[in-house]
């Protein structure tokens, strides 16, 4: 059962992971908003391991505001940042202005 | 903003200072090419001895120095070749033999056997 | 075998050298012959895996777009179900799905990989050097329309700009806008339109 569809808004969590991930620090902590369910895939964790018998995850992709993500830079409110978050490092939140809109 | 506390691989870049983008497009070389097709075959179905996802794990954890120093293909080539004697699929000595006697053959060429 | 390897001043590119070149040469044959040795691969299978390397290019790439723009219905597929429309054409995908980001005159797309250098390799073939440099992984993320204008395209502020990290699963393709006068092109003026800069983002106009 997918714990997400488009248009919630959802926080990159830290999981403070070592060893290879997917998911670069930059959006880390991020909130955005789901665009897009893309499917369910081994996890690049495991595989990087040689463990091929793990579960597979949900794949999302997530729009994030480039305002948000770098505060202290000039660009235009509309700009967005779209990159595929595995379902382990969502978290649900609040509706939120930061969030690009739906 | 710290986004999170856990060390960032030298790798995960995205986000980072950096200089003017180097606006060349270098050919692809036979040796790259062999790489790539050595990795894609090894990864296949009829093997998966080793996937691309074990390859990146292996040049995220060479060390910061060789990741900077080694040319792309070359990251691979490296990677690649600590996945397999890391496994126990070939051991760095029978790699090792086989560089020298490759090496040789190539300096040997003007010499007349 | 030491050798120096050319630090470019923009510290964002390692070239091999020569030497180096020759170095990684014997490297792989080695690696090839002990994988033959204990029958793990032939060498037909890699001569073989080479020239499927080196089919796709570009012009695949530009085969789909042009598809795109003059049949409707293909162009609603392709954006649905980037992978399947493109094998419609014969073209052989083997990442897991190809998403297709359409270019309008309020949107732009551009397409990098942060942490190495994912592209959509078995359509358009190998990145250009620069799409794997440290410095466009770096900076596409964080100042895109900084980066385009590096490749001369000042892109307005009114035009919504769109960055594509491509770290997991998917592929990205850019379809960009067609001609404003597409019927005076034949299909082969129009697949000469479009430049691999096109379907990465990095280039906006085909004309």
């Amino acid at each position: 059962m997918k714990r997400f569809a488009a248009g919630d808004v959802v926080r990159v969590l830290a999981l403070g992971k070592t060893g290879h991930v997917r998911i670069p620090h930059y959006i880390r902590n991020q909130i955005g908003r789901v665009t897009a369910y893309c499917g369910t895939y081994l996890n690049p964790e495991d595989l990087a391991v040689g463990n091929t018998a793990g579960r597979a995850v949900d794949l999302y992709r997530v729009a994030f505001a480039q305002t948000q993500l770098w505060p202290d830079d000039m660009i235009p409110h509309h700009d967005t940042l779209v990159i595929e978050i595995y379902d382990h490092w969502l978290a649900p939140a609040e509706e939120t202005p930061n969030a690009p809109r739906p | 903003m710290e986004n999170d506390k856990s060390p960032k691989g030298y790798h995960d870049v995205g986000g980072d200072p950096a200089g003017d983008i180097p606006m060349v497009d270098l050919p692809w070389l036979h040796w790259e090419k062999q790489v790539e097709a050595i990795r894609g075959l090894l990864g296949d179905g009829t093997r998966r001895i080793v996937s691309l996802d074990e390859v990146r794990r292996g040049f995220e954890s060479f060390g910061v120095e060789k990741y900077n120093s080694l040319s792309f293909y070359r990251r691979r080539l490296e990677a690649m070749t600590d996945i397999l004697i890391e496994k126990g699929i070939v051991s760095r000595a029978e790699l090792d033999e086989a560089i020298e006697a490759g090496t040789l053959r190539w300096t040997d060429v003007d010499t007349p056997s | 075998m030491p050798h120096d390897h050319d630090h470019s001043e923009h510290e964002a590119l390692v070239i091999e050298d020569e030497a180096g070149n020759i170095e990684a040469q014997i490297i792989v044959d080695a690696l090839q012959e002990v994988l033959i040795g204990k029958g793990l691969l032939t060498a037909l299978e890699v001569t073989t895996a080479i020239a499927k390397l080196e089919s796709p290019g570009i012009h695949l790439g530009a085969q789909v777009v042009v598809k795109a723009w003059t049949d409707p219905d293909y162009r609603a597929r392709l954006l649905s179900d980037g992978r399947a429309a493109v094998q419609e054409l014969n073209i052989p995908v083997t990442e897991a799905r190809i998403i297709v980001a359409e270019n309008t005159p309020e949107l732009h797309n551009l397409i990098t990989c942060t942490l190495c250098s994912c592209y959509p390799r078995s359509i358009l073939g190998q990145p250009p050097s620069w799409y794997i440099s440290k410095a466009y992984r770096a900076r596409s993320v964080r100042e895109p329309r900084r980066v385009l204008a590096e490749f001369g395209l000042d892109l307005p502020e009114n035009i919504q700009l769109v960055v594509h990290d491509s770290n997991a699963d998917m592929r990205y393709l850019v379809l960009p806008e067609p001609p404003e006068d597409l019927e005076r092109f034949t299909l082969n003026e129009l697949e000469e339109l479009i430049s691999r800069d096109h379907l990465i983002g990095v280039a906006r106009e085909v004309v």
